[in-house]
């Protein structure tokens, strides 16, 4: 019993037996994960630069992320995917989820909606937080930085799991629903599933749930999130000392 | 409204998280290979020479160049089946300059028939690999041949993205062609190999596997983004990826060449990149599960890469370039246990501005063979055995490169 238990938890913590994907889906998955993140990309431009006042559904910013879509599926050296895998490979699959998100929520929500104003977006920050820190990690690992090797330890199932269930925590101890909305918490359990039964981008679950890029963008997300919480202390602190004020003047 | 009872408390939902955590444990592991035994090295030959001090040259001269090309660099020498036409394939990057949009990788084989290097053709274009990958590849260079348990040539070359040679990934290119004859040889992409999180960039491949007793090999590799360290990967028998290990601390050691002493201890000898730099030497003793830096050999090292050869237990070569600040000249030397090192043969002397680099070697047919770049203009080789035997065919003097009939 003791050798069954021994032997699958080696076999758990192995980083020797990864399953890599296979060319054809790294291939698919390149075109699939550029065209999303292009459309979500040209779709903010274009609703910040040339914001719409009528409804949702702006044509220009459907245009503009169809037509980026479309041309990142030109199979070639025409193809921004051509260029942008060069340079940067393939996006994580939870940078896909997320531009797929924000690209569903740009068109296809409404500002009623229970899901917006219900946010919990504490949990949203803290994942983003864990990004924030891991990316550093695996930055100092890239350069050789740390004792242990995190990036190595991506090819094996424990490192896998353990993601999942850290991205779980927040459903975990939340004391009521968290909405499905705005703060995405399903998209790196979901980024997990898609990792194991694929294996993309790499067959490691660090480039599954985090690129370089991500990771930048988690630091914006971070410091606003923090400047907002910096901001709502202080206008809390300065209305409690008004109300201390008018107090003592009455 | 939670759907189910169990999503109330927070207890039911950590109970659904570890059954989903082993639900895609369970998953995961279902497709995974089996985790490979423990790393364990083979020498190439049965028995070498009792003394390799006795080595001679016993014939040299030039690999014949693509027609045209005018920069030839970091080769590499890959025995052949006892059955196959060739004694040895050897490639190497080729094209204008080095670094140029036009490099290809090129290949030549020692035939045995003739007892001379056939004429080289380019057998991986980076445009043909770009769009078997469906991305860029901006440059190749330093290819390595590893032979498989299915004797399907593998070939690691660097490719780099948007950048120079710090920007480079390993791309694995698997034999696609029936024969491996020159004439038909060709080449299909595996993958780029997953080595970084940063852009999976700044890995390189320089030198030659270690061969393992389960038809695998472990392939040292090095990152030079800003600091350098070296690092070992595994391949199983089939070329399949499993993993890698990092294999020193120093921030300034690069291009690793792997040696065994006995199945599970190995050492690997490093370039150094520091001005004063000396071969530097790393050691594991658990079949490259885990390393160490040992310190420094007494030779030195003009930031060059080395080539070593473990031929059988206690009998070491090393081909190395000699003098701190010139590459001009290449040294063969012999060991026994790694650590002390003595003269062989001094390979090429030439003077301070002269190259002669990136030796390669490999033992076959009782010989040892050496190929190694020239005044990154050409590729030279030499063959090396204690005694001149009759099947060693004419020696050839260095020459031109030329291509033969």
């Amino acid at each position: 019993m003791n050798a069954v238990l021994s032997g699958w938890l080696a076999q758990t913590l192995a980083t020797d037996a990864p399953a890599l994907p296979s060319a054809l889906a790294l291939q698919i998955w390149s075109h699939l994960g550029w065209s999303v993140v292009l459309a979500c990309l040209g779709a903010s431009l274009v609703g910040r630069w040339l914001p719409s006042k009528r409804s949702r559904l702006d044509g220009r910013q459907w245009g503009v992320a169809l037509l980026l879509a479309l041309w990142a599926w030109v199979p070639g050296p025409y193809s921004p995917t051509y260029w942008l895998s060069l340079a940067f490979q393939a996006p994580s699959v939870a940078a896909v989820l997320l531009c797929d998100a924000l690209l569903r929520y740009r068109f296809f929500s409404t500002r009623s909606s229970s899901a917006v104003a219900d946010t919990p977006r504490r949990f949203a920050l803290a994942l983003a937080a864990l990004g924030v820190l891991v990316g550093w990690a695996l930055l100092l690992d890239t350069f050789a930085r740390l004792p242990v090797q995190l990036y190595a330890w991506g090819f094996s199932p424990a490192a896998a799991a353990l993601v999942g269930v850290t991205a779980l925590l927040p459903w975990v101890v939340a004391n009521r629903p968290i909405a499905f909305g705005r703060t995405r918490w399903w998209v790196v359990p979901v980024a997990v599933l898609v990792f194991v039964l694929w294996r993309l981008p790499t067959g490691n679950v660090w480039d599954a749930v985090l690129d370089p890029w991500l990771w930048l963008m988690l630091h914006g997300v971070v410091i606003n999130g923090a400047l907002r919480a910096w901001r709502l202390r202080k206008q809390a602190v300065t209305g409690a000392s008004a109300v201390e004020s008018a107090r003592d003047l009455l | 409204m939670l759907p189910f009872p169990v999503f109330r408390s927070a207890y039911g939902r950590l109970l659904v998280v570890l059954l989903a955590a082993c639900a895609v444990l369970a998953l995961d592991l279902w497709q995974r290979p089996a985790a490979p035994a423990p790393a364990s090295a083979t020498w190439p030959v049965a028995a070498a020479p009792a003394d390799l001090g006795q080595l001679r040259v016993v014939a040299k001269g030039d690999i014949p160049m693509p027609p045209g090309m005018a920069a030839a660099h970091a080769s590499t020498l890959l025995p052949m089946p006892a059955s196959h036409a060739a004694t040895l394939t050897v490639f190497w990057f080729s094209g204008d300059r080095e670094s140029g949009p036009n490099v290809q990788i090129a290949a030549s084989q020692y035939l045995r028939a003739t007892q001379q290097w056939s004429p080289a053709r380019f057998v991986v274009n980076r445009f043909e690999m770009g769009a078997q990958l469906g991305y860029g590849l901006r440059r190749l260079g330093n290819p390595v041949a590893w032979m498989d348990g299915s004797g399907r040539i593998n070939l690691f070359v660097v490719a780099t993205g948007w950048g120079g040679w710090a920007a480079s990934r390993i791309l694995h290119l698997r034999q696609s062609s029936a024969g491996s004859g020159l004439a038909e040889l060709a080449f299909a992409p595996v993958r780029v190999l997953p080595l970084s999180w940063l852009w999976n960039t700044s890995f390189l491949v320089r030198n030659a596997p270690l061969p393992l007793a389960d038809a695998g090999m472990v392939l040292p590799v090095h990152f030079e983004l800003g600091i350098k360290y070296p690092t070992a990967l595994r391949f199983d028998q089939e070329g399949g990826y499993r993993g890698m290990v990092r294999m020193s601390q120093r921030p300034y050691m690069l291009q690793p060449s792997l040696v065994q002493q006995s199945p599970q201890q190995w050492l690997a000898y490093l370039r150094d990149e520091r001005p004063q730099g000396k071969i530097g030497v790393a050691q594991t003793v658990d079949g490259g599960q885990h390393w160490n830096d040992l310190p420094d050999l007494a030779l030195d090292n003009p930031d060059a890469a080395v080539a070593g050869l473990g031929l059988a237990p206690g009998q070491m070569l090393l081909a190395h370039n000699s003098s701190l600040a010139s590459r001009g000249t290449l040294d063969l030397s012999r060991s026994d246990d790694g650590r002390q090192w003595a003269p062989v043969q001094t390979l090429e002397r030439g003077g301070f501005d002269d190259e002669f680099s990136y030796p390669a070697m490999d033992w076959v047919n009782g010989s040892l063979w050496v190929s190694y770049t020239v005044d990154r203009h050409r590729i030279a080789w030499q063959r090396l055995a204690v005694a001149p035997t009759p099947a060693a065919g004419p020696a050839q003097a260095p020459a031109p490169a030329r291509a033969e009939p």
